[in-house]
């Protein structure tokens, strides 16, 4: 029987499920009141992110299946503040494209609570039971525009790969169950430590658990499926897919990797996961160039982003873990304000979001653009914008392990990158308008959107230090 | 007079007009000329203050900010402040920049805004990458230059603009991004030898020459940082043979960039060798210093080279910087005080004799829009003033004594003969190249027969145009006829940096 405390302790949760219950209800029997959705949602997200930062943290929790610690809380309020800016942007949007239902919102808290939920699970467990909650409004959610061919294929698409990195995930539980006796990982640990990892049942085990994470990050060589389901995915879904599943994958990657000591157990894991990041930001870097649809190129560039970020995961430690977290935080908000902008420069959900079609927008929708601009350079990695932070925190963690070739190899990626990125910046402003102008649509609110996001990248790229508190402050947790 | 945070007013200054001018309506041009300009010309009057203020018998940096915790988890600070070395530097980056908004001001039509902010935004990134103190913020300068020169360079350039602003990035972003790696490595040295997290370059000093040398080049900590920092530096000088982005950048860039990019940002590349390089990794030095010298030689010589046979004017200028820029390299590489005062005041001359070429061929362009050299001849007497400011740039370029330009290799070649008398013999040959490439395009330009009737319709000089030349003009023959008022702040910083 769960207490008052357990239940206090996902207090947050349990408002975003309530409100998404209330959402549907009103879809059903109040449509009139659609019009608020968007409004709604934030005031619940807001209701959940107070909650979450006014209660104290439990710590172990649910018989400590979960562990609400300043890990979780961090993550939490990440997840709640991308989720904030998707819902943000999504009103105006959906309204555009006739799309404004209820459920829209309603799946998008569900599926923050099963981020939330794996964040917070020290248990393979109720990370199984998160990750299916993050899993499966997300594969509705790619498919909304249920008339738009690629919106459906996008759907199908997540479906089809997810449901087997589901199973990857269920089949790793069983065999790590088998091999230790449990399915907690604070209980695997010295478990391990004793057995090692050597063994086949336990090395298969944590690789198809680990795999499946990477499924969720993108990280390659399971990176294959985002290019089409950001592409085809509405726009808002796209940013929230871009950072919520992969925080949460990260973190709980942290909790993986601190739990069973694997970069320290056995140095064949440094080395694996070390191929696996470089890989994937050179194969994201080098594919992004050729990409002409800027959310594919997105997708790309997120695919080589997770690969800086696992660097940090294999640093570990303290130092590692706060700049994954401070990745996190980063990433999101340049992620999310590059789609907001992609979001009202194209005309059409069933277009495709050419790069080319940004020619000359630059001096015409300026505020825009500048944003876009912004994102742009920050994803790149160039300060004083909070990307360079991110890497640099990344790196210098790295380093200072005397992981120098991850370090080395990451920095030239960055460079890679910078190519495509600067492209971007190019057709904005060193193109000509087109003859025919594109009748772009407008949105206020949308705009703001990309502009906070714009914002949030200047002024934490210059003022890091409260947010890496924080994020330090969350990984000594993780350590302990 | 003392006015505290000086040098954070003269550097971050810039930033704040900028912001100001992004509030202003893009259709106010001449309002957004004007800002900028008075922007520019107090930063200079304030640079100006910080020279008179500054007391050249301390070796040390003055006007010292301290440091203030910025990123105090990983012990980077703010920390600026000004030695001899990086006075002048200043006094010549603040000097450029309204001759740059005044030079623009028939040449950039449209978004000017824009120009304006890219510029000051540019401004606060030199300045601040002179005066830095910390490491970690060094190098934020030095990237926050790349992102407007960008824009500068592709927004308002010539027809191949892109290719040579993404080439511009790229090369740079090249050389920077593993200059930040061997920043992580020195900042996680010096943790390890002191057990505190900082990125002070005062802490490098200390611990940087205690890196290891090792016995070849792979295991040598010491001599990979220096690759990593070379590399950075060598590509921005831009030393031979990473010099090819540096003719497409100027040839396309507006006259304003071609200004700001030949005058300041290519002495970043030589005040880091000196202040990084040279200072903080001794030992690789001296291994490192004969490469170097051959390097800065062949630059000399083959720079020269190619600006003799080039045909188009902006070109030629381009490329006699590869050449000028070999001289500073040649006098640092030296070693020698005299050698390495004469590279420093020859950064200062550099940049206001190129800086005044581009300008003034810049002119030329806005009138008859070509730079090509054959499309001249024969204007001298058509347009007297301009031509007697060309030839008196012209002269101080070739180093006539008397002139600026004299007094810098003077000391350069003076200083190097005694160790390195082989390479002091192929740079003197330069300098002969380098007149006869100069004067034999000043020939063709202002003297042959009038072979264009176009030709004989050219306007002078106008009032504007005299105000942007000018000031530079002034520092030519006062360098050139009292070098010591310059020589003088630089001499005990550089022998302390020199450690003799």
């Amino acid at each position: 029987m769960p207490t008052h405390s357990d239940l206090l302790a996902l207090l947050p949760e349990l408002i975003l499920t309530l409100s998404a219950a209330a959402l549907l209800l009103i879809e059903a029997f109040l449509p009139a009141m659609r019009r608020y959705a968007s409004e709604l949602s934030l005031l619940a997200i807001a209701g959940a992110a107070w909650a979450r930062l006014s209660l104290p943290l439990p710590g172990a929790s649910w018989h400590g299946m979960l562990q609400l610690d300043a890990v979780a809380s961090f993550v939490d309020i990440y997840i709640l503040v991308a989720m904030a800016l998707t819902v943000w942007m999504a009103g105006p949007f959906l309204r555009r494209n006739h799309a404004e239902h209820g459920e829209f919102y309603a799946l998008l808290m569900l599926a923050a609570v099963g981020a939330m939920i794996m964040a917070c699970s020290t248990d393979l467990l109720p990370l199984f039971l998160g990750l299916e909650l993050l899993s499966i409004p997300l594969y509705v959610l790619n498919a909304f525009f249920r008339r738009v061919p690629v919106s459906l294929e996008a759907g199908l698409k997540y479906f089809v790969v997810g449901a087997f990195a589901a199973a990857f995930m269920a089949y790793g539980i069983a065999l790590l169950y088998g091999a230790t006796g449990t399915t907690d990982l604070l209980q695997m640990g010295p478990v391990l430590a004793v057995a090692g990892v050597t063994s086949p049942l336990v090395a298969v085990g944590l690789s198809m658990v680990i795999g499946s994470l990477a499924f969720k990050l993108a990280i390659f060589p399971f990176h294959g499926w985002a290019p089409d389901v950001y592409q085809g995915g509405p726009t808002p879904v796209t940013a929230f897919l871009s950072v919520v599943p992969k925080g949460a994958a990260l973190v709980v990657l942290l909790r993986l990797a601190q739990g069973l000591d694997l970069f320290h157990l056995n140095n064949h894991w440094v080395w694996a996961a070390g191929i696996m990041a470089v890989a994937s930001q050179t194969l994201g870097n080098i594919v992004a160039i050729v990409q002409r649809d800027i959310k594919r190129m997105l997708a790309y560039s997120g695919i080589a982003h997770m690969g800086y970020a696992l660097v940090g995961v294999i640093v570990a430690g303290s130092d590692g873990s706060s700049a994954v977290l401070f990745y996190l935080a980063a990433y999101t908000f340049m992620n999310i304000g590059a789609f907001a902008v992609v979001a009202l420069l194209s005309e059409g959900e069933s277009e495709p979001h050419l790069i080319s079609d940004l020619a000359g927008q630059g001096w015409k929708r300026p505020v825009l653009s500048l944003a876009l601009t912004v994102c742009m350079f920050s994803l790149a990695g160039v300060p004083p914008f909070v990307g360079f932070a991110a890497k640099f925190l990344v790196f210098r963690s790295a380093v200072n392990q005397g992981l120098i070739w991850l370090a080395v190899l990451g920095v030239v990626n960055s460079l890679i990158s910078a190519f495509y990125y600067l492209r971007v910046v190019y057709v904005l402003y060193m193109r000509p308008l087109p003859r025919r102008e594109p009748d772009y649509p407008r949105s206020r609110t949308i705009t703001a959107v990309a502009a906070v996001a714009a914002l949030a990248v200047v002024v934490l790229g210059t003022l890091p230090t409260p947010l890496l508190a924080a994020a330090r402050s969350a990984a000594r947790m993780l350590v302990r | 007079m003392h006015v505290p945070h000086l040098l954070s007013v003269v550097t971050l200054g810039p930033i704040a007009v900028a912001a100001v001018l992004a509030l202003i309506p893009a259709r106010l041009e001449r309002l957004h000329r004007w800002l900028a300009l008075l922007a520019s010309v107090v930063s200079f009057a304030v640079s100006c203050l910080i020279w008179t203020g500054f007391n050249p018998n301390l070796p040390g940096f003055q006007l010292d900010s301290g440091p203030i915790p910025w990123i105090p988890q990983l012990g980077v600070s703010y920390h600026l402040g000004v030695d001899g070395i990086s006075l002048l530097l200043v006094l010549l980056t603040t000097l450029l920049v309204p001759v740059v908004v005044l030079g623009s001001w028939r040449s950039v039509t449209e978004h000017v805004k824009g120009f304006h902010i890219c510029l000051l935004l540019l401004t606060s990134g030199m300045l601040g990458a002179f005066l830095s103190l910390d490491l970690f913020l060094f190098y934020v300068f030095w990237e926050l230059m790349l992102i407007p020169m960008y824009f500068i360079i592709g927004v308002w350039g010539g027809p191949r603009r892109i290719y040579a602003a993404v080439k511009f990035f790229i090369y740079t972003m090249v050389g920077s991004v593993l200059m930040l790696v061997a920043i992580l490595y020195l900042a996680w040295f010096n943790h390890q030898l002191t057990g505190v997290w900082s990125f002070a370059y005062a802490e490098f000093l200390k611990t940087g020459p205690q890196l290891a040398m090792g016995t070849s080049f792979f295991s040598s900590p010491q001599m990979l940082v220096f690759a990593a920092f070379a590399l950075a530096f060598a590509i921005k000088v831009p030393m031979f043979p990473f010099h090819t982005w540096l003719p497409d950048a100027h040839v396309e860039a507006p006259t304003g960039g071609s200004i700001i990019l030949a005058g300041v940002l290519l002495k970043l590349g030589t005040y880091g060798f000196l202040r990084f390089n040279r200072a903080m990794l001794p030992q690789a030095w001296e291994a490192f210093a004969p490469m170097i010298m051959v390097l800065a030689v062949i630059g000399i010589i083959y720079g020269a080279w190619v600006a003799m046979v080039q045909p188009d004017m902006k070109k030629l200028v381009a490329y006699s910087s590869v050449s000028h820029l070999g001289f500073v390299m040649l006098g640092l590489a030296a070693g020698t005080a005299a050698s390495t005062q004469g590279a420093v005041l020859q950064m200062v001359n550099h940049g206001i004799s190129t800086g005044a070429l581009f300008l003034l061929v810049g002119m030329t362009y806005e009138r008859r829009h070509t730079r090509m050299i054959a499309d001249y001849g024969g204007i001298a007497a058509i347009v007297p003033v301009f031509t007697g400011a060309f030839l008196l740039v012209t002269l101080s370029s070739i180093g006539l004594p008397g002139l600026n330009g004299f007094v810098g290799e003077f000391l350069i070649l003076a200083g190097a003969w005694q160790q390195h008398p082989l390479a002091v013999i192929f740079g003197a040959l330069g300098i002969v190249f380098g007149a006869v490439y100069m004067l034999w395009m000043v020939q063709r330009v202002f003297w042959n027969p009038l072979s264009n009737e176009e030709n004989r319709s050219l306007k002078d000089m106008n009032l504007r145009e005299v105000l942007a030349v000018a000031p530079l003009l002034v520092f030519i023959v006062w360098i050139g006829i009292h070098p010591t008022t310059f020589l003088s702040p630089m001499e005990a910083a550089v022998r302390l940096l020199l450690g003799r």
